[in-house]
Parts: C-alpha cells; structure tokens; sequence
C-alpha cells in the first residue's frame, strides 16, 4: 500500500475509485494538505486489501463508517448508511449520505469509497476525518460549491474589471465566508455611494449557491433638519423643578411625530407651564428641498407670584391668562443644505384667567431664515455654526387681538478639538406693541444667564434683549461666563454677567452659576437631565 | 386645585405614553445533573428579527449566552457562565447548525430554530460547587442573558436625535457599538437535598 508516500493526492483517490465528486468537495473542504494526507493515511488501514471499484448497480453486500464512531451520528444516519446493504450502488446516493455525515459532524469531512469483492458484490465505506482547522468557517453554507457569485444594483461601468474577476473566482469553489466578507468590504470601498449587502441563495442545482451583493445607491442626506428636540428635567435652585419631553416617534427619514409634554417648566420664558402637545413634521414635501410641519400645543399656566406683582405696574403688557392653546402650520424651504426658510402662522388662543372671562387670540404670521453647517478640520477638530433670524407678526388681519411684531436673532458656534469644547451664543431681540407674555423675552434659567433668576430681572419678561455667552469644556468640566441684559424699550437697561462652572456627563448635568455685578453674591445652582429628543423609532 | 390637577392629568397622560415593558410568556426550569446545574428555557428565543433575516441569507451569526446565578434578583452574580454560539442556517437543508466558539468545541446541525437555541441553552452549565457561596437551602435566582454579537443592519442615529435606548446606553456608560442584553429572569429555586 503507498497511500501515505504517493505525492498526488488526487491520482492517489482517482486510482483507490474514490467518487471524484467527493474528493473535490473534500479537497475545497479541508483546504488543507495536511488533512488529505490524515485521511489518506487513515484509508489504508481502515480499507482491506486494495479490490477493484464497484460499478453503478453492483449490488451492496454491506456499508461502514470508518475514522469515526458511527454512534456519533443521528439515528437517521445511522440507519440510513446501513439500510444501503442488499440495494444497488447509486453513486450520488453515497455522496448525499457522505454530505450528511459532513453536516452532522461539521468539523469533519467524509469521503466515499466502494470495492468490488470477489464475490461480485460491492462494499461501501465512508471515510471519515477530522478538520482540525482553526479558522474553518462556522457557516454550514461553506460545504455548498458556489455556481454564481454577482453584485447587482449597479451599472456595469462603475464595478472594476478586477473586482469582476474575483467575483468569477469564488463560482465553482465552496463558499468561504471570510472571503465573502472581504469582498463585500471591497465593493463598499470601491462604490462608496452604495450601501452593499450580501446574501446567499440557493443554486439552480441542488447543494450550490448563490452569492449575492446587492448594492443600493445610498440616499442623499435631507437638505432640511427637523426641528430640534429638548427633552429636559431641571431642577433650579430659585425656580425649583420643571421638565418637557418630546417624544421622537420617526416613520421614516422624512417624517415624524413628537408628542410633548410639559410639567411645571419654565425653561423658555416667564411663563410655568404645564400641559401637552403633538407635532407633525416632514423634510420631504415631493423634493428634498421643501418640508412642513404642524404643531398643536396645551398648556395650562402656573404664573409666579413675582410675575403677577409685575403686571399691574406695566399697563402695556397684556393680561396673563389661564390656559395657551396654539396650533402652528409650517412651511419651509431649503435653498442649501445649509440655508433654509420657513413661513406660516401661529394661532394661539388664550382663555382667560379668572375673574375675566373672555379669551383673547394672539394669532401671528410667523417667518424665520436659518443656517447651520458644520464642517471638519483635520481628523479630530469639528466646527458648527448656526444662526437663525425670526419674525412673529401679530395682525388684526388674522383676527388677532393683539397686534405686535417680534425680532429674534440667534447665533452660536461650537469648536470640537478632541476633548476641548469652545462654544460662543449670542442673540438679540426686540418686540414692538402689545405682545403676549409668551413671547416676551427672559434671561436666567439653567440656559442663559446663569448665576441670576430671571423672577428677580425681570418677573414679567422684557421686550428688548441682548445676550452672549462663553463657555470652555474639557470633557465633562465647564467654565462659562454669561453677559447679557432683558430690559422694556420704555424702561432701565441694566446689564448683567455672571460665571460659573459645571459638570456635564451625558444627559445629566450641574451647574453653578455666581451673580458678578451685584452686592447679592449668591450663587444658583441648576442641574438635571437634557436629552436631546427621547422615544421609540420606527 | 384646577391646576393641580391638571398637571396631574398630564402627568398620567405622559406616563401612559411611555413605552410599556413587553410581557413575557417565557419559562425557565432548573435541574441538577451529577454535581451540575443544567438550564431549561423552552421559550427563551433569540433566534429573531434581523440576526433571524441573517440567517436565512445565509450567513451565520454569532451569539453569546450568559447564565447568572443570583442570590437575590437584580444583584451580583454568585455564579455565572458564558459561551459564544456560531449560528448558521443550512439554505439547502432548511436546518440551524450550531458550533460552539472557544474552548471545547461542539457543534450540532440539523435543528429547528427552537431546538438550536435550547441546544445553545443547555451547554451553560453551572457546576454546583460553584453555589456553594448562596449557602444550602437557600433560594437563588437564575439569569439567562443573549447578546448578538455580530449583525447587519445597525442604523445611523446621527440625525435622528437620542433614541430611548441610547438614553439608557448614555446613563450606564455602555458603548453605542455595543448590543444590549436581552434577558430572562426566573426564580426563587432551591437545590434539592442532598
């Protein structure tokens, strides 16, 4: 017997009448020489004395596993291997049993070989070793030979002939997954305008595959941004707790649905409110450059006692009221990715707080221009700049009972270096007639002016405001200093600045804010959580 | 009062619309075998969803299960076991195949998505020496945990603001990359008298 010395593996099987079938597969399984070299030195000892090869039909006196414990197999296989004594040789019956044995056992190949005895009757065996490879693949799919291998989605034109040519090389080879995946990290490079999957599929022809890469042209990012979430729970030292919660409810990349809620927050103006909201928002109304959005908000007021003190000294500011209820549609307009517009109306009405009885609406044409961009430096420095200027125009056009016109302007630029943060805010304002107190103008909160209670300047809000702020983090520690003033364009100006640090990890933060320029020294402490937008997406 | 109550109203209405915690049918059994303690979790299914969709594309998924034995629920563990499953889906056969990773390698193919992850279930064993720290007779509670380990389809959230789960992954300090663990809890069990 030379089994062990012959230098060709394959004439070695051709001439002991292994099925040639089995012996590729076999090959491509083990991938290894030193496995073919195990088993073919395992076949002469388990195999008697070298008999000629049985012919198809020969019938088969008895069938054996050999190399292994054929207890080790299922039950099924068992008797399926031996159910083969007394039926007629079916060559391709053997390979599929052979096949079993290999996706039972998954870390050992099998090999079919069949002698002829001197009585004309056929013995079966199946050879049977271990693969002892570490990095053999663990997917069941790599014993099937792969017939097809393509990428689709993509023109022609764009797939290099060199990528081509190596999808061609895995047809006709078991399917290895590491390979599969190399090649599919290789399309994505080589298209990185597509998204690329990968699948496989069953072939035209039992136990072949199909390896496919469907590639996707990626879909260009929105021109326009959704409206920015700000979910919040604060707890302020002189204003005590409050929170609002938008809840992010995403259909699509397109579109969503924020229910909101509010409990004693008092975050946005002078206003404590509390109550709950839905707003509908699209980025995609037929083109990426135009959108909508529909809010409807309820919220039922808490007013402070220093607010009401401060309404009977200031005539010109309307009367508080009990409950806010606005709806707000939207339209807006990208002209670049950076740049956009937006336009509609805000129609409040705002029932009256007890003893008057009659609501009033606050109804106002509403127009904003904002810009955000950010762009990087280098690998890991990042900027971002926004800037937005709106107008709010109460009209008796639109049946409002109070007519005035607000101006906001806001900007703010962010420079990330590693673990270095710098952001600068500022933002300047003014109102002219008669508007409500939601739209009047506040500093000091957990936000802006920090160090000072915005109760103390200015109870009933300000209808002029002129703010800046500066702060440095390095990672979770901030430094801040705030300047800034809210003042009535008939009353005192006073200008106000305060410092302070504070610690952010997270949503969750605390701050420390000092007062400067007062004898009051007292420092204001807020923390809470602040979480840009919470909810299920879809 | 009006106002009280109202904020209590929204209050309710905001905890309503808070997503409500699934409710699980799943069991989970103990059993000793020789000086071993063997886990049965016929519901416990992680066979799912998108590594589900991996696998009858025909590629493989590698899962780990985690066994956590407990002294009292939602503590440290006493004991614990874990192992890397390498999952695939025979596109010709229509059957799981399961390889162990690391360590002693086992591997079984020709299995319903159920049995697979029964299969998966029962290669945590416990030995019992290891309880010997929850004292006798004492209870003790069980902890199955999986985590997909590798999977496709992981989408961008860079425009989408925080998601509930990247809340929770923000306040415990997980990575984002990382998978979150899907859990089973069951007990109190007792070890019968030796």
């Amino acid at each position: 017997m030379t089994a062990a010395h012959t230098p060709d593996c394959a004439i070695f099987l051709k001439d002991n009448n292994f099925n040639m079938g089995s012996v590729l597969a076999l090959a491509a399984g083990m991938r290894t020489i030193g496995l073919l070299v195990t088993l073919l030195a395992m076949a002469p000892q388990a195999i008697p004395d070298q008999k000629a090869p049985a012919a198809e039909g020969t019938a088969i006196a008895s069938a054996q596993v050999t190399g292994f414990d054929i207890d080790r197999l299922s039950p099924g296989l068992r008797e399926a291997i031996r159910n083969l004594a007394g039926t007629a040789l079916n060559q391709q019956r053997l390979d599929e049993l052979a096949a079993r044995i290999e996706a039972e056992r998954p870390r050992h190949v099998a090999a079919v070989r069949s002698v002829m005895d001197p009585d004309g009757q056929a013995r079966v065996f199946f050879v049977v070793g271990r693969q002892d490879q570490p990095d053999r693949d663990d997917n069941i799919n790599s014993r099937y030979i792969v017939e097809q291998a393509d990428i689709t989605g993509v023109p022609d034109a764009d797939v290099s002939q060199a990528l081509r040519d190596d999808l061609r090389g895995l047809v006709g080879r078991r399917l290895d997954s590491g390979e599969a995946e190399k090649l599919q990290q290789r399309i994505e490079r080589e298209l990185p305008r597509y998204d690329v999957s990968r699948r496989i599929q069953r072939g035209d022809e039992v136990g072949r595959i199909k390896l496919l890469y469907e590639a996707r042209r990626k879909e260009p990012p929105p021109w326009l941004r959704f409206e920015p979430l700000r979910s919040n729970l604060v707890y302020h030292s002189d204003q005590g707790w409050g929170g609002y919660w938008d809840f992010n409810i995403e259909a699509n990349r397109t579109i969503r649905f924020i229910p909101t809620f509010a409990l004693a927050n008092s975050e946005d103006s002078v206003e404590e409110y509390s109550g709950a909201g839905l707003r509908f928002e699209t980025r995609k109304l037929g083109t990426r450059r135009l959108g909508a959005s529909l809010e409807w908000t309820w919220f039922d007021q808490d007013w402070r006692s220093p607010t009401l003190d401060a309404l009977p000294l200031s005539p010109d500011i309307p009367r508080a009221y009990d409950t806010r209820t606005t709806i707000t549609p939207l339209l807006k307009f990208a002209f670049t990715p950076d740049v956009s517009i937006a336009a509609g109306v805000s129609i409040s009405e705002l029932e009256a707080l007890p003893p008057a009885i009659e609501s009033q609406m606050a109804n106002a044409a509403v127009a904003s221009v904002e810009f955000d961009r950010q762009w990087k430096q280098g690998s890991d420095s990042t900027h971002r700049a926004v800037a937005s200027f709106g107008v709010r125009a109460g009209s008796r056009s639109l049946e409002s009972d109070l007519a005035y016109t607000r101006y906001l302007g806001q900007g703010s630029y962010r420079f990330d270096f590693d673990r270095h943060h710098l952001q600068a805010t500022g933002m300047a304002g003014g109102i002219t007639g008669h508007a409500p107190l939601f739209e009047r103008f506040a500093l000091g909160d957990s936000l802006t002016l920090r160090g000072w209670d915005k109760y103390d300047i200015s109870p009933a809000g300000g209808d002029r405001v002129a703010y800046s702020s500066l702060e440095y983090r390095y990672t979770g520690l901030a430094l801040f200093v705030d300047i800034g003033s809210v003042w009535d364009a008939n009353g005192e100006r006073k200008v106000r600045v305060s410092t302070g640090f504070g610690f952010h990890g997270g949503p969750a933060f605390l701050v420390v804010g000092f007062p400067l320029n007062t004898d009051n020294l007292t420092a204001v402490l807020a923390m809470g959580l602040r979480i840009p937008g919470i909810g299920p997406r879809w | 009062m009006v106002a009280r109550r109202r904020r209590a109203a929204v209050a309710l209405l905001a905890l309503l619309a808070w997503p409500a915690a699934p409710v699980s049918a799943q069991t989970l059994t103990v059993d000793t075998a020789g000086s071993t303690l063997k886990i049965r979790a016929p519901g416990f299914s992680f066979l799912k969803g998108d590594p589900l969709a991996r696998l009858k594309d025909g590629r493989s998924v590698r899962v780990e299960l985690a066994a956590l034995v407990m002294a009292t629920p939602g503590k440290s563990p006493a004991a614990a076991t874990r192992r890397i499953f390498a999952l695939s889906y025979d596109l010709w056969e229509e059957r799981f195949a399961v390889t162990t990773v690391g360590g002693r390698s086992q591997s079984v193919s020709h299995l319903a998505a159920s049995a697979a992850e029964a299969w998966c279930v029962e290669q945590l064993i416990i030995p019992l020496s290891a309880l010997s720290a929850l004292g006798r007779d004492a209870p003790f509670w069980v902890r199955l945990e999986y985590r997909i380990l590798d999977g496709d389809g992981a989408s961008d959230p860079a425009d989408s603001g925080y998601s509930l789960q990247a809340l929770i992954d923000a306040l415990s300090r997980r990575r984002k990359a990382e998978p979150s663990p899907n859990a089973l809890e069951a007990g109190p069990f007792r070890l019968p008298a030796r």
